[in-house]
């Protein structure tokens, strides 16, 4: 049985199969749920986390990680707050949530990309000192009376919500990025293999730091929209929502080892898990079950993408041996979708 | 970059990150207290008193913390030193033992969690530490001192208003804090004794945790709203989660004149209350509460009091009386004027 689906070819379409059974799922169990008006209620709510989760697939997909994502967007969206009420200027606000978010994950990308120092360890570091600096800015208070700033996160240009038009901006952007530009193509070479894509002559450090970026870019604009949604500016905003921000990449498709993913299964994978969060609401389940559902989804998705390469890398082996083929580094490290897993 | 450099450059990093971190110990009051403690009330010139807080990333507490380091500027033989417990029952336990072990003359704690704490401030009382319970009272202790605000209390008093408010067959949703927090369960316990047990016409057509956080009830509530098209009130643990409820229905149609009932008295609450969006809450006044600690601490290392047991009020905010709290609120500086 095993050996059977280890042979089974992964379908490049499954998440999206996965996808249309959760929407057919909710639709039958709630006849709420196929309405404008609940569709739109779950874009808008997983708006703020996709942004983040496309800046986690970036960093994932190139090797690294982001535990700061929840406590930096916090911090960026309480100061572009600030910015607005001492300013009333939107677009310096807006400038200023980016600037936080791309300042955090510069220093981040000094630590892992210059001082090679782990990942996991310096966004660890900056995750306590981005909500230790939020709270210290605000004295541990929430900032009130944001006047327009809420039109961010809950006006609508014409029938379009602007966080759901925000997300349409941000997934095309991010997928041009990734899959029309040499920053996108050396992200999943530096994260196939470091050493081959280094050797090809890759500037891996300059990579890193282009990732991080992007990333603090994305994590800036989410705690605008963020602050702006809840009408207000919570220092403690966000906490947990690092790992809501990695789920999502990972039921996606996207490999904790490097190399893999996709923009569209990031998108994927954060519907989902907004699906499965809004329907559970709809039928009344409560908190309890809701995480055993979400711990089981996430499980089940790491589990099968660790599966199923241990398959598609023995495959790999049998047919170069069967070519006569050398194995050269490099050799996998390709575009999305394509990497060389390390394990 | 050589290897050599790297580390050097990570070395300083990590040196200046260390130095920055030991800066942010806060201090208040005169700053040259030095350890030891000669006995609880033995007059000295300076007392060192530790003050463990819940958590300083939960609004009020950080309200409370802010005023108990004004308010200790007040007594010029008191040194106060904030701990912050981070809501976490191992971390305040730690601080307790901590504060013990370092000799500091009197101990404020905020429990996290009053039965979690119980041993560890038992320690502190046996070690012959002034020791004072606040916000809420820790019972069952063998000596030992508060100032407390109940949060039975708190849930209580704005239940019993709902009682006469809420109309006949309503549909109601409740909102609670974390699982199994005490703050939390004694409100939720208060809504239960005060009104659902009174008012078996009203429904609760949905119920669950928002972890105290207005994000999560907005979504929470954005929800029931489209399942549940007649939702007459929103029954809240806290007021953070009463206004993230009422963000979530503010421009929807047929929850114009939806009820909200919070707890806690949050400057945006009180403004929500003024504006005529939200209903009622129950004021747990942090800067009555740090006067109280403050005096108490001072009277009982001074000898004045042997003992101290003391509550404050649970006031009610309604749109009757929300100007008098916001001027309160503008005084403190957490309303611009």
């Amino acid at each position: 049985m095993l050996s059977t689906l280890k042979n089974i070819e992964v379908s490049r379409y499954s998440i999206y199969i996965i996808l249309l059974v959760v929407v057919v799922a909710a639709s039958l169990l709630s006849p709420n749920f196929l309405s404008s008006d609940n569709i739109f209620n779950v874009l808008r709510q997983v708006a703020v986390i996709t942004i983040l989760a496309f800046g986690a697939m970036t960093l994932i997909i190139g090797g690294m990680i982001d535990l700061s994502a929840g406590a930096v967007m916090a911090f960026a969206g309480v100061v572009s707050v600030m910015v607005f009420k001492s300013s009333e200027n939107m677009l310096l606000a807006i400038l200023a949530g980016i600037a936080i978010g791309m300042i955090c994950n510069l220093v981040n990308a000094f630590l892992v990309a210059t001082l090679r120092t782990p990942a996991f360890i310096v966004t660890l570091g900056m995750m306590l000192m981005a909500r230790g600096a939020v709270l210290e800015l605000t004295q541990g208070q929430n900032v009130l009376q944001l006047g327009d700033f809420v039109l961010i996160g809950q006006g609508n240009l014409g029938w379009l919500p602007i966080p759901v038009l925000a997300l349409i901006a941000i997934t095309i952007v991010v997928w041009y990025l990734m899959n029309q530009t040499r920053y996108g193509r050396s992200v999943y070479a530096v994260g196939g293999n470091e050493e081959a894509a280094r050797a090809a002559g890759i500037a891996v450090e300059r990579v890193k730091y282009q990732a991080f970026l992007v990333n603090g870019a994305l994590v800036g604009i989410a705690g605008v929209l963020f602050m702006s949604r809840v009408n207000a500016g919570l220092p403690n905003a966000g906490v947990g929502y690092e790992l809501q921000a990695i789920t999502a990449p990972i039921i996606g498709g996207t490999s904790f080892s490097g190399g893999v993913g996709t923009v569209m299964g990031t998108l994927a994978g954060a519907l989902i898990v907004g699906i499965l969060g809004n329907i559970m609401n709809l039928i009344g389940i409560g908190s309890y079950i809701q995480q055993i559902v979400m711990g089981a989804i996430i499980v089940i998705a790491v589990a099968y993408d660790v599966f199923s390469k241990r398959g598609k890398a023995k495959t790999t082996i049998l047919k170069s041996d069967a070519k006569g083929d050398t194995i050269r580094p490099g050799m996998f490290a390709s575009g999305p979708g394509g990497g060389k897993s390390k394990t | 970059m050589n290897s050599l450099t790297r580390r050097i450059i990570a070395l300083s990093v990590a040196t200046a990150a260390a130095i920055s971190l030991a800066g942010c110990a806060v201090t208040t009051g005169n700053p040259t207290g030095n350890g030891g403690n000669d006995g609880a009330s033995e007059n000295k010139d300076e007392y060192r008193v530790a003050y463990i807080a819940r958590a300083q990333a939960d609004s009020f507490a950080a309200w409370l913390a802010n005023e108990m380091k004004l308010e200790a500027e007040n007594y010029d033989d008191i040194t106060l030193e904030v701990f912050d417990g981070q809501a976490d029952d191992e971390i305040e336990n730690k601080m307790i033992e901590n504060a013990i072990a370092n000799q500091f003359d009197a101990v404020i704690i905020q429990a996290n969690n009053a039965d979690a704490q119980l041993p560890y401030i038992q320690q502190a009382i046996d070690a012959g530490i002034t020791t004072i319970t606040t916000n809420p009272r820790v019972e069952g202790l063998t000596g030992g001192n508060s100032v407390d605000a109940d949060p039975y209390k708190q849930g209580a008093v704005v239940a019993q208003l709902a009682l006469e408010e809420i109309p006949e067959n309503a549909n109601v949703v409740v909102l609670n804090g974390p699982a199994g927090n005490f703050h939390s369960t004694a409100r939720r316990d208060a809504w239960q004794k005060e009104f659902f047990d009174k008012r078996s016409d009203v429904k609760i057509v949905a119920e669950d945790i928002a972890n105290w956080n207005k994000d999560e009830a907005m979504t929470l509530m954005e929800d029931w709203s489209l399942a549940n098209s007649e939702i007459d009130a929103i029954i809240s643990m806290n007021d953070n989660m009463a206004t993230g409820a009422l963000e979530a229905v503010k421009s929807k149609s047929g929850f114009d004149g939806i009820l909200s009932y919070g707890v806690d008295g949050t400057p945006e609450a009180t403004l929500l209350i003024q504006g005529d969006q939200m209903t009622a809450t129950s004021l747990q006044n942090a800067r009555e509460l740090a006067q109280l600690n403050m005096k108490a601490v001072h009277d009982l290392l001074t000898g004045v009091e042997d003992e101290v047991n003391v509550d404050i009020g649970n006031p009610l905010i309604t749109k009757d009386n929300a100007q008098e709290y916001i001027d309160l609120y503008k005084e403190a500086g957490l309303i611009e004027k």
